[in-house]
């Protein structure tokens, strides 16, 4: 499992000036053209991309006991989605923006961000989380988020240049571990930490929850980063509602101090794998981990 | 600095379960072909210096020469402790 997490970077696709070619393009052309001719390049990109195609069919069949058909639709479908969530990054990369709607917690979520201390927020390969770093604009803490430096230049500049303006940092996985002095840093002034809670790397350390009646492996380091510094912990999911909407949810994910620190990580390890089946069975399509995710 | 209480608390830390103090080479590298240690117990271990000591660790840089070995760890926080 540990091995699936790291072999698949969930980097975004494409040649360095395809990804140019698109943002330019996007500048000027509405989105839902691109959208049309996805609908045409999908069954290739299902037929090449093999290994993601299969782990997603599994994913359907097992995680949502659905007959042949139906997961076949459903990948092509959820392919399709996924289409359309990097068009519309590029489209963003492109200064194009989106309408959000947001789900109960918006509140709690902007006095978080007003308060003295810093707090973790989680992230998911579920939708568009990356449209947060652009809505959420933070007016008095920085958001650090931490990635996975396999992008290509140009995602990675425009990334830069989206986020700079929105304060937003980047901070990369090393191997020298300096990302861990960052976020540790950045935490203890008060900012707020963004890390995927759904993907192991970095550190192996897992802990094992429930998600869809199977078992996972969810990353140790983000609930024992929020414990550790004693800073609370919210998953935000941003999905896709129409062509030019999305909506984020807000989950706050909180443990019982009397428990130890173990536990307690257990406990948040948990809860964010309840709070993402919520969430997937509500866009059973917007799931973009591509690959068995399960242990089992 | 007594460098056994060091060792229990970076075992207690990092839940060390099966270890005693004396398992510890007081000169072995702590991450990789030591001790072992990764990202997360760098974590872990950056906030027990903190805590225990008042040390706050920030320049990754020197990260890397403190958590060499317990007694470059320990010989930093005889020279920095503030508590």
């Amino acid at each position: 499992m540990a091995l699936e997490h790291e072999n698949w970077k969930g980097t975004t696709g494409g040649m360095p000036w395809m990804q140019r070619t698109l943002i330019r393009l996007l500048a000027i052309v509405d989105q839902r053209i691109i959208y049309g001719v996805l609908c045409l390049v999908v069954p290739f990109y299902m037929l090449f991309n093999h290994k993601g195609y299969i782990s997603m069919y599994h994913f359907f069949r097992d995680g949502f006991q659905e007959s042949w058909w139906k997961a076949f639709a459903h990948v092509y479908a959820n392919h399709f989605r996924f289409g359309q969530i990097i068009v519309d990054r590029f489209a963003a990369f492109g200064g194009r923006t989106f309408k959000f709607e947001f789900s109960e917690g918006k509140e709690k979520y902007q006095a978080l961000a007003r308060e003295d201390g810093g707090f973790v927020q989680l992230s998911s390969h579920m939708g568009n989380y990356e449209l947060a770093g652009y809505i959420l604009k933070q007016e008095i803490k920085k958001i650090y988020a931490l990635v996975f430096w396999g992008e290509t230049e140009t995602v990675m500049e425009n990334r830069r240049k989206m986020f700079s303006a929105k304060g937003v940092e980047m901070v990369p996985v090393k191997s020298d571990m300096s990302h861990i002095f960052e976020l540790n840093n950045a935490l203890r002034d008060g900012q707020i930490v963004s890390m995927p809670g759904d993907r192991i790397f970095g550190s192996v350390k897992s802990l094992k929850s429930s998600f869809m009646d199977h078992s996972v492996k969810l990353p140790f380091g983000p609930f024992q980063l929020a414990l550790l510094r004693e800073v609370p912990m919210v998953a935000i999911f941003v999905m896709k509602e129409r062509w030019d909407t999305y909506k984020i949810y807000f989950r706050f994910l909180e443990a019982d101090e009397s428990l130890g620190k173990k536990e307690q990580a257990q406990q948040l390890a948990d809860d964010f794998a309840r709070e993402m089946e919520s969430i997937v069975r509500l866009y059973p399509t917007q799931w973009f981990n591509y690959f068995e995710f399960w242990e089992d | 600095m007594d460098v056994n209480k060091l060792k229990e608390q970076i075992i207690d830390a990092l839940n060390l379960e099966d270890m005693q103090p004396d398992d510890i080479d007081n000169e072995a590298p702590l991450f990789g072909e030591g001790l072992g240690l990764d990202s997360i117990d760098a974590l872990e271990l950056i906030v027990l210096m903190e805590k225990f000591y008042g040390i706050k660790l920030q320049n990754p840089a020197e990260g890397k020469e403190i958590f060499k070995s317990i007694n470059c760890m320990a010989a930093y926080i005889d020279a920095h402790r503030t508590k």
